[in-house]
Parts: C-alpha cells; sequence; structure tokens
C-alpha cells in the first residue's frame, strides 16, 4: 500500500521547462497513504523540501529511519489517511526515483549528470500536476509543504488554482530573499570545490563529492536551527572529553553533531541534486511571471488557505509569510493565518509540535466538514 | 472581557447586518459571534485575534481567522474589503483607537464598535466616593491586571468619531437592545449606559 510507485509520465508530449527545453517522458516516483474515495475529492498533495523525499510516513529505505513527516501523516495523524488519500511525489531533480541528473538520460544512455535541464519550483509542479491527473483527480482536496514544500503550494495555487480546493503553505516565502541565495551559493560552491566532484561528472568513476555535499549540509543544517536552539541543546558543552585537546578535532558538542549531520546526508542524497533543487529555489518569485505583482500571481486563486509560520524561523521569517497572508487577504480569499511560538528555527515544521497538528488538524477537518 | 449578555449584544449587532455581507471581527475571540452571524445571516466572515489559543478555536470551527494585533495589521487590508468590521469591547484594549478607528472604516463600508462607557454614574461614584478604579460587569479588571489602555466615556468616543471624520449612524441602547438614528450627544446615554454599541462610517 505505501510503497514507492514509478511511474512514466509526459510519454506523449514532453515536459515544456522555463528554460526552454523540453524535458519527458519523465519517471516520478511517489508514495500514497489511505484510500481515494469514489468522489475523488478526498485527496492531499504532500510536498517534501530540499532534502525530502516521497518516504513522507513510511520507512526511509535507504536510512531506515521513520518518514520525515509520520508524525503528521498517518492514521489519526493531523493529516488523518482514515479520511483523506494522501500523495507524496518526489519532485523532478531529486535523486530517489524520479527523473534527476543521477539518472539515466534515455538519449545517451548515461546519467544526466549536468546536462541535466536547470529546474525551476513551476518545473517540478507542472510535473506534479501530471502525476495528479494520471492518478483520475480533478480537485485535490489539499495542497501542503513546508519550506520549498511551501513553494511548490504557492505554485500550485498560482498555476492551476482550479485544481485546488484548499491549501497549507508552511514556514515558505514568495520569493527566496537574497540571504536564502547567498546561504544556497555557500552549499553549492563547496559541493563544486570539491575535486571528486569532477564537474559533475562523478557517477561513472569511483570517487563522489561526499566531503563538499556534507560541508553544504552542514552549512544548511545551522540554517534550519535558531541561536537559542543551538545554545540550549549544545552550549559550549565538550564531545566526550573533559578538556580542549587544541587540535581540529571535534572538541564541541557542536561540531560533532554537525559532522554527523554531513556524514549521514551524503549516504540519502545526490550532490548534484543538491545543486539542481538549490538553484530552482533561487530562482523562485512567484512575481515573475506576474510583471512583479502577487496580486496578479494569485488572482484566479480561490481556495482557502492556511499559513502558518513559526516565531523562531529566521530563514523563512514571519514577516515573509506574512505576505502571503496580505495579499490573500487584499484578494478576499478565505486565508487563515497562525504564527506557532516555537524555539526550534525552521526546523519546527519537521518536529513534534502539538500547536501547529492542532491547527492543521482544525484547519483541515473543517474543510472537510464544509465540503 | 466579560459581557453582560453576550447573546443579546449578539442578537442586536446581528440585526445591524445585512443577510450576506462580508464581515470581519477584529478581536473575534472563540469566533462565537462569527459562527452566530454565519448561522443567523449566512455572513461570508473572517476574524482577527491577538490570542493563539482562540485561532485554534476558531480554525477548528472552520472560521478563516489571522492571528494578528488591530494596531499593526488591519494596515494589510485594502480600501472598503468588507462591508462590516466589527470591534466589540476591544477600542479601549488598543495601543491607538484613533488609528484603530480610523482603519476599521477604511476597510469595510460601516463599522460596529462598542465599548464599556467609562462616564457611566457607578463608575464615577465609585471614584468620588470610594477613590477606588471602578470594577463591574463590563469592566471586569483590577487595575493592576487591566489589559484595557484607554478608557473613554460616549462623549469622548463622539468626540474622537467628530475629529477623524467619522459618522455615527446609528447607536444601540444595551439595557432594552433597541436601536435608533444617532442624533448627538445625549444625557441619559453618556450617564446611564454601561457601555456604547454604535455603527459608524467613514464621512
Amino acid at each position: 500500500m505505501n510503497e514507492n510507485k514509478i511511474v512514466e509520465l509526459a510519454t506523449d508530449k514532453p515536459l515544456r521547462l522555463d528554460c526552454g527545453k523540453n524535458l519527458g517522458p519523465i519517471q516520478t516516483a511517489y508514495t500514497t497513504y489511505g484510500a481515494l474515495n469514489v468522489d475523488k475529492n478526498n485527496a492531499i498533495l504532500v510536498c517534501h523540501a530540499l532534502t525530502g523525499d516521497q518516504y513522507v510516513a513510511s520507512s526511509h529505505p535507504i536510512t531506515k529511519k521513520d518518514g520525515w513527516w509520520s508524525q503528521v501523516v498517518g492514521p489519526d495523524k493531523p493529516i488523518d489517511t482514515n479520511k483523506f488519500f494522501v500523495i507524496c511525489p518526489n519532485v523532478i531533480g531529486g535523486c530517489m526515483g524520479s527523473t534527476g541528473p543521477k539518472e539515466i538520460n534515455p538519449k545517451t544512455n548515461k546519467e544526466f549528470g549536468t546536462d541535466f535541464p536547470v529546474i525551476t519550483i513551476a518545473d517540478m509542479v507542472r510535473a506534479q500536476k501530471l502525476l495528479v491527473e494520471h492518478l483520475g483527480i480533478k480537485k485535490l482536496f489539499c495542497v501542503t509543504g513546508g519550506s520549498m514544500g511551501g513553494m511548490l503550494v504557492l505554485e500550485w495555487l498560482s498555476k492551476f488554482p482550479e485544481m485546488v480546493h484548499s491549501a497549507i503553505p508552511i514556514a515558505t516565502a514568495t520569493n527566496h530573499s537574497t540571504q536564502n541565495i547567498a546561504l544556497n551559493e555557500l552549499a553549492r560552491q563547496a559541493i563544486m570545490a570539491d575535486p571528486n566532484w569532477q564537474s559533475g561528472l562523478y557517477y561513472q568513476t569511483d570517487k563522489t563529492p561526499l566531503k563538499g555535499l556534507s560541508v553544504a549540509r552542514m552549512a544548511a543544517h545551522i540554517s534550519y536551527l535558531s541561536k537559542d536552539a543551538l545554545q540550549n541543546r549544545f552550549g559550549r558543552n565538550l564531545q566526550d572529553k573533559n578538556e580542549l585537546e587544541y587540535s581540529f578535532d571535534a572538541d564541541f558538542e557542536i561540531e560533532s553533531y554537525l559532522r554527523h549531520q554531513g556524514y549521514s546526508f551524503v549516504d540519502r542524497f545526490d550532490a548534484n541534486s543538491y545543486l539542481y533543487i538549490t538553484r530552482a529555489m533561487d530562482y523562485f518569485d512567484i512575481t515573475a511571471s506576474h510583471n512583479g505583482s502577487l496580486i496578479d500571481a494569485f488572482k484566479n486563486t480561490d481556495s482557502k488557505v492556511l499559513c502558518v509560520s513559526f516565531t523562531s524561523d529566521w530563514l523563512y521569517p514571519t514577516s515573509e509569510n506574512k505576505k502571503i497572508v496580505k495579499v490573500f487577504n487584499a484578494l478576499g480569499l478565505n486565508v487563515s493565518f497562525i504564527e506557532i511560538e516555537t524555539e526550534n528555527g525552521h526546523d519546527s515544521f519537521l518536529l513534534d509540535v502539538p500547536k501547529f497538528f492542532d491547527a492543521l488538524k482544525g484547519f483541515l477537518n473543517s474543510t472537510l466538514n464544509d465540503l | 472581557m466579560s459581557l453582560i449578555s453576550e447573546k443579546k449584544d449578539f442578537k442586536i449587532i446581528s440585526d445591524l447586518i445585512p443577510k450576506e455581507s462580508s464581515v470581519i471581527d477584529v478581536g473575534c475571540n472563540d469566533g462565537s459571534l462569527l459562527q452566530y452571524l454565519k448561522e443567523k445571516n449566512n455572513i461570508n466572515g473572517r476574524g482577527m485575534e491577538i490570542d493563539q489559543n482562540k485561532v485554534q478555536l476558531c480554525l477548528s470551527k472552520g472560521i478563516s481567522v489571522i492571528e494578528g494585533d488591530a494596531d499593526v495589521d488591519l494596515f494589510d487590508y485594502p480600501d472598503n474589503l468588507f462591508d462590516f468590521s466589527i470591534l466589540t469591547y476591544a477600542l479601549q484594549a488598543t495601543k491607538s483607537p484613533k488609528t484603530v478607528l480610523s482603519q476599521l472604516v477604511r476597510i469595510s463600508k460601516k463599522s460596529i464598535i462598542s465599548f464599556p462607557n467609562f462616564g457611566h454614574w457607578k463608575i464615577g461614584t465609585s471614584l468620588l466616593l470610594n477613590r477606588k478604579m471602578p470594577v463591574s460587569n463590563k469592566l471586569s479588571y483590577s487595575w493592576h491586571e487591566t489589559p484595557n489602555l484607554h478608557f473613554c466615556t460616549i462623549n469622548d468616543f463622539i468626540d474622537l468619531c467628530e475629529e477623524i471624520d467619522i459618522n455615527i449612524e446609528i447607536k444601540a441602547n444595551l439595557k432594552n437592545y433597541k436601536l435608533s438614528k444617532y442624533t448627538g450627544k445625549n444625557f441619559f446615554d453618556s450617564y446611564f449606559s454601561e457601555a456604547g454599541l454604535f455603527l459608524i462610517s467613514k464621512r
């Protein structure tokens, strides 16, 4: 039931990408949970973040860990799979089975590598739309996701509003701030500075840019947590030792923690995918094809929306999320907004935060009752 | 803030709002007024509430609600977005009643405002005879724990509306729950009403 499925899409006609190139046919790897009802109006599309994947609520095949939102998606959970049919696809450009840089290019029979076209958030949504149509669904009950997942939600609302009954963009923004782009550039340069990267053509060699990707992940991880969260969790505690060693080993707990985050990440993520997906996030500006107008970007939307932000999130702060609320208000949409108090930073949307769960549950159940 | 009769206040507010109107309730609490108006007048309602626990309650009732602060977040709405805005027993708790009133009449065609009347004779008596800050049903907090920042009398409210070009159209008598056309300051209202409830609009 919850196993990974792979479907070939865009078989008749390739996907026309924002960069002007065509891509297709494409593979999309996805998981589903719960059952689609007869009216096909109980489907919730869950969009993953930069380093997420389709294993939203099932054990990850590589790490063997629980799904990244297993506390949110499942029977009697906030996204209740007794009521809803949940679909979670791996985005194109990803590395868990959907068409991306590490998959085989049918034209060359070799991995795409950096021949893979530069994709955008809108391209990812175009591919997701093909999957939703393939599953016979005309209108999604809800589209939700945090961080990059939230960008995908906004793109759905802007591009295919007629297919979205309700939406929950979480801890996200209408475009990537300068600071966001700067942090992603740092990550990309770390990958590309690793000699094992070999201009992205490392798949046929016995070397992969693990160190570069690991450093990229370490830097990103700092941005996912708040200063207070780091301070309270690690302080200046030393790692398995009583005094400083006067060396460059991991003396501090935080160093050891970040190294662990880096090392364990490379087992499940592809360095080129990291380049492509961060690029898509940097390019994201929902107003770009609307002359810079947020109002224009959402003028055809009539979905019911809940926006969620977290107080300690400095990567996608409340102020960015409120821009979304403001434009939906201006359009007279049914928009709700809640700012959840938490010290855990951007990562809060992936953690066990009961007030956040209550908000999701309250919104989804009352929206279902009004259907 | 506890009310003498919440249900009767709800009723009189619903009498002022035609069916199918779009309404924003600022400081909407747990959403019960919006729910009442939805059931009774089939309004298209929105809420704004500063207290997160109450925002949660609204969400679970299916009410669209913004966690926000009247002093700050009303600026985000375009002119005349709503048919009605409502502010019940919250004007005295805002940082700038003047700004909030101006914003309310900007974002909606008409506004319904209610507030405790600091000119009520019992309040005057409490100050005059006991030298104590008044505590009553409509003023239920002790002076040291009150969230209220800007108390006013009905006459003060009328003066402020005059100053910022707000037209008072209808007043409610919260003793017999009758509505009447506003015709100017009135000794009995200012002295004997524990609270004022007015329908206002920009001039």
